[in-house]
């Protein structure tokens, strides 16, 4: 037995994330017990209609999701119970609308900074209606073997350590959330186990106090003795120790109270709870809240730390006079399965990774590219250039290399409103489309046409020299297999009006003095090609190629270098578009060659 | 529990109809002397002057001065701002009119656990204290306002009798309104006097205590809460205020200067045992401090920080009890840091350090904690095998 959460406790969870973690961890207490989810809803309007996934060992459950209790309670008529986390400043209004639901017989309050006042009047309509309205600021409420209202209790692992698994003998009743456990374990390690622990909350004006609770205790069978953990302030313990010297009781009553140290402390310090603050004239003083217990026939330990021991004693008494039984352990029990990410950590299993990357890692502090840390390579002077070697060719580039990339850069960012790209995001900026959208609308452009060439001019000239072609033999293989040679002719531009970015790359290249076999070959191919055809001259496309191709990029990543820099002038277009406010545009008819059949009937569909 | 200085605390009561006598709260003795000349109160009555800070026996003390006009208001004003007193430094005056009264009554409203009390006596000042017998009370569950009869009789039972009664059932009428609307957790008028001007109860002091946690509703509570103890929060304090008041969790910091034994432990609960073990031992406190609810693990680092550097230190204790949902590895990867800080900083010369907890990843925390050792820390840590405050024996054997 045990008392307000047993195996008849059906919950209907009032709150958002924190609602959903404390059902995770009530799941798991399920479980350990092999029972099924206690809880059956939740009450969340801005997600209802939807359903909270809930892990229940190695799957999930599918929880509801309503915008009020009534729809709750009608949907699942089994719920008697609410928890409650909702914030402070709504959370009045969601307890007393769980309590007035007929179904609902216990409420219980997690949020914590309730008003005083709200928690007051809570409390009263509660006793009004011979409910059970627990906290606020309460960890939750655990019957052994039973049920598990919110996270009390902890990690799975410390559920079984402390043997929540099947019932004790010790009631516990706390409003410290954190000893809660504390107790729950010394019961296990000292004695059999606890029946049920309640968390009251650490509010100066529990919901429901000590007194209530003793008196369950008091009439549930199972509970031998009863462990309470007070604190000063208020006068809960002396009330308790009133209700256990009033009358021969059948639970032994065992209390410590916390705030000795308020003795040789600054007057008016405050602790760590709202209810925890001194009395005035001395009254709800640690000392005399323990004497009163004392007094009342209560087993008070000198210390926290000798509460072990006087438990173990007073189990061993019970154990004596036959009052309880050594409990009998179960041989086997369930383990709560493991995440992919735990199982791996502990080298339990080996999953086949789905991609393999070589290039860069974030999952440290900052991102690294192929091992550098970008911060690193930020004050070590390092700039895109090196960042572009690192992803593209996993390689540190020299400064001379860099300032080549960056040159290209700089010469293809843009080439303008007409060129295919430009037009395209211009179109569709005026369209009103976004910017990654239209971007992208200007980077499809991209192809063997229009800035698509480098990739092709690249491998056709490295081809050449890794064969040891001669201008005349590449001439004639490509005619033969290929066809144009990319890199070369341009539709504007000649030998008479040439193009000067192809000027300015390769005369800064050249002036470098380094070795340029493919920039030599494609010139060598110029001179022949432009004397056939005066606009047959090496473009900006194929200029790109061949120094990058010298440099030891891979052919594949030659075309990165063209999408890279003009995504840099689309950007511009686009923005330039926005901030004119442009509007929608179409071609004009007279700019359409209208090529298409005049006007005729349509024939009867056969 | 949130208290407000005397001139804020007059305010909500002059909000609810409750006559308080003319008010001015200053800074420096050019204001007082601007509001003198724009306040005819000022120059025909006379005054009060009182430091306005969260101290104690401020009489003693001589920052109430009475009797007194502009030109000596003014004189005292300048003598009171800028006295230190213990760590406080008095920025603010009250400076009131005084009320020429004979007889002093009491009235008051407290919290209790069923709803509120008020209290009325017809004596008031020091007499009240002595005399706590003729305080009569009238009880009134939470939700529920007294009614016109109910304080009448309660009144009359205090002794006050013919028209006087039924203003005194007024006033401590209003004092509840008061309470009720402004989220008051205790609101205490001694003296209350009759006005010779015009007959009428004014409260001459006032106590008030608001509940914190409703200030969400209370969009007009501008004034800040003060200091709950004789002195004002330190720099170091008020830090972690300042985290405590933007994260999920709590992290509490309070210093006790001449302690040696610095806390660290985590729960609002088991900080309390900490400590008392600490004072049963024989120990000195250095702080209070406590940290709960899952707090990120930065906020536990600023914390620790703190409790570093206290002065004089011998002994860490980072206590806690088993954990619901605390992440202790996380947790104490903030402490961790903070100690490394610290450590960096040429402190934690000397001091032990003192570890017991339990929960959710325990045994990574620990572990974490126990290689500290190699990083040269005198550092011993103990499972939840070891009880709760068995660490502070252990520091504190000699």
């Amino acid at each position: 037995m045990s008392i307000l959460a047993n195996k008849d406790t059906r919950v209907v969870i009032q709150g958002g994330a924190a609602g959903v973690n404390a059902a995770r961890r009530m799941a798991e207490f399920c479980y350990l017990i092999k029972r099924p989810l206690t809880v059956e809803a939740f009450v969340y309007p801005p997600d209802a209609g939807k359903t909270n996934e809930v892990p229940y060992g190695s799957g999930l459950i599918a929880i509801p999701i309503y915008k009020t209790i009534a729809e709750a309670t009608k949907n699942h008529p089994a719920i008697n119970t609410s928890l409650v986390y909702i914030g402070a400043d709504r959370a009045m209004k969601g307890g007393m609308e769980a309590l007035d639901d007929p179904n609902i017989k216990v409420v219980s309050m997690i949020t914590e900074g309730v008003p005083e006042k709200d928690a007051k009047l809570l409390g009263t309509h509660a006793r009004k209606l011979g409910k059970v309205f627990n906290g606020p600021s309460s960890i939750g409420i655990i019957s052994a073997g039973a049920c598990r209202l919110g996270v009390i209790g902890g990690a799975f692992d410390n559920l079984v350590l402390s043997k929540l698994y099947r019932e004790g003998s010790f009631g516990v009743i706390t409003k410290s959330g954190g000893l809660s456990n504390e107790i729950i374990w010394i019961c296990s390690q000292f004695a059999d186990g606890i029946t049920t622990a309640i968390g009251i909350g650490g509010d100066a004006y529990p919901g429901t106090d000590y007194v209530s609770y003793l008196e369950m205790f008091e009439n549930d069978p199972q509970t031998k003795a009863v462990v309470i953990v007070g604190e000063m302030g208020g006068d809960l313990e002396e009330r308790a120790a009133e209700w256990y010297g009033a009358k021969k009781r059948r639970v032994k009553l065992i209390g410590v109270v916390s705030g000795f140290c308020q003795e040789s402390l600054p007057k008016g310090m405050k602790f760590g709870h709202a209810g925890a603050k001194e009395g005035m004239k001395g009254e709800g003083s640690a000392r005399s809240k323990s004497d009163a217990l004392k007094k009342a026939g209560a087993i008070v330990p000198p210390t926290f730390g000798a509460l072990g021991p006087v438990i173990k004693e007073t189990y061993q008494e019970l154990l004596k006079s036959g009052q309880v039984k050594e409990p009998v352990e179960p041989a086997v029990l369930p383990k709560l399965p493991k995440s992919v990410e735990e199982a791996m950590k502990a080298d339990e299993v080996m999953v086949a990774p789905l991609i393999r990357t070589t290039i860069s890692d974030d999952r440290g502090d900052e991102p690294c590219y192929d091992g550098y840390p970008a911060s690193e390579l930020i004050n070590k002077g390092y700039e895109i250039p090196h960042v572009i070697g690192l992803l593209w060719d996993k390689r540190l580039i020299s400064k001379q290399e860099a300032e080549i990339i960056k040159r290209i850069m700089m010469l293809s960012a843009d080439h303008g409103p007409c060129v295919s790209g430009a037009y395209a995001t211009i179109l569709a900026a005026c369209a009103g489309i976004g910017l990654s959208q239209a971007v992208a609308a200007g980077l499809i452009m991209i192809g063997p046409r229009f800035g698509g060439a480098v990739t092709d001019a690249g491998r056709w000239f490295k081809y050449a020299v890794d064969n040891k072609m001669n201008v005349d033999e590449f001439l004639a293989y490509m005619k033969k297999n290929v066809g144009p040679v990319p890199g070369i002719g341009h539709r504007v531009k000649s030998l008479r009006n040439p193009d000067k970015r192809v000027k300015e790359l390769v005369g800064y290249v050249k002036s470098l003095n380094i070795k340029t076999p493919c920039l030599d070959f494609a010139l060598a191919v110029e001179q022949v090609t432009a004397v056939k055809k005066d606009n047959l001259i090496l473009n900006v496309d194929g200029t790109m190629a061949a120094v990058l191709v010298d440099m030891g990029f891979p052919v594949d990543s030659l075309n990165g270098f063209f999408i890279l820099s003009r995504t840099i002038g689309l950007i511009g277009h686009w923005v330039d578009q926005k901030r004119q406010d442009s509007r929608l545009i179409r071609l004009f008819d007279y700019l359409v060659n209208y090529a298409a059949p005049k006007r005729r009937e349509v024939p009867p569909l056969k | 529990m949130a208290k407000v200085l005397e001139g804020p605390g007059m305010g909500l009561m002059k909000k609810w109809g409750i006559h308080v006598p003319n008010y001015v709260v200053v800074t420096s003795t050019d204001e007082l002397t601007k509001l003198g000349q724009a306040n005819d109160w000022m120059k025909t009555s006379k005054l009060v002057a009182k430091a306005h800070e969260a101290l104690g026996s401020r009489f003693k003390l001589g920052l109430v001065k009475v009797g007194l006009d502009l030109n000596a208001a003014v004189a005292a004003t300048k003598e009171m701002i800028g006295r230190q007193v213990g760590s406080i430094t008095v920025s603010q005056v009250i400076v009131s009119e005084m009320v020429p009264h004979k007889e002093e009554y009491y009235c008051a409203v407290k919290s209790t656990r069923e709803g509120s009390e008020i209290l009325v006596a017809n004596c008031g000042g020091i007499e009240v204290e002595s005399n706590w017998d003729r305080v009569k009370r009238l009880c009134l569950e939470v939700g529920q306002a007294p009614s016109a009869g109910q304080l009448e009789k309660l009144s009359k039972d205090a002794g006050f009798t013919g028209p006087l009664a039924k203003k005194m059932a007024d006033f401590a009428g209003k004092m509840f309104t008061c309470f009720e609307s402004e989220d008051a957790q205790y609101l205490e008028v001694n003296p209350v006097v009759t006005r010779e001007s015009d007959g009428e109860l004014v409260a001459l002091d006032a106590v008030t205590l608001l509940d914190g946690d409703a200030k969400f509703r209370h969009p007009d509570w501008n004034f800040p809460f003060a200091a709950e103890f004789g002195r004002s929060y330190s720099k170091d304090e008020m830090e972690v205020m300042a985290v405590d008041s933007k994260i999920k969790g709590s992290v509490k910091f309070i210093e006790i200067p001449g302690g040696d034994t610095a806390m660290l432990p985590a729960g609002g609960g088991a900080s309390v045992y900490y400590s008392d073990a600490v004072v049963a031992r024989g120990g000195k406190l250095a702080n209070y401090a406590e940290y709960s609810g899952d707090p990120p693990d930065w906020a536990v680092e600023v914390l620790t920080e703190k409790v570093c550097s206290l002065p004089g230190i011998k002994n860490i204790i980072v206590g806690g009890a088993i954990a619901n949902f605390t992440d202790v590895k996380k947790t104490f990867g903030g402490i961790i840091n903070g100690f490394r800080k610290a450590k960096g900083d040429g402190k934690l010369k000397g001091v032990k350090i003192w570890v017991r907890r339990g929960g959710p990843r325990e045994k990574e925390g620990l572990d974490a904690m126990r290689a500290l050792k190699d990083e040269g820390f005198d550092i011993n840590v103990f499972d939840r095998n070891t009880p709760l405050t068995d660490i502070v024996d252990k520091a504190l054997q000699k």
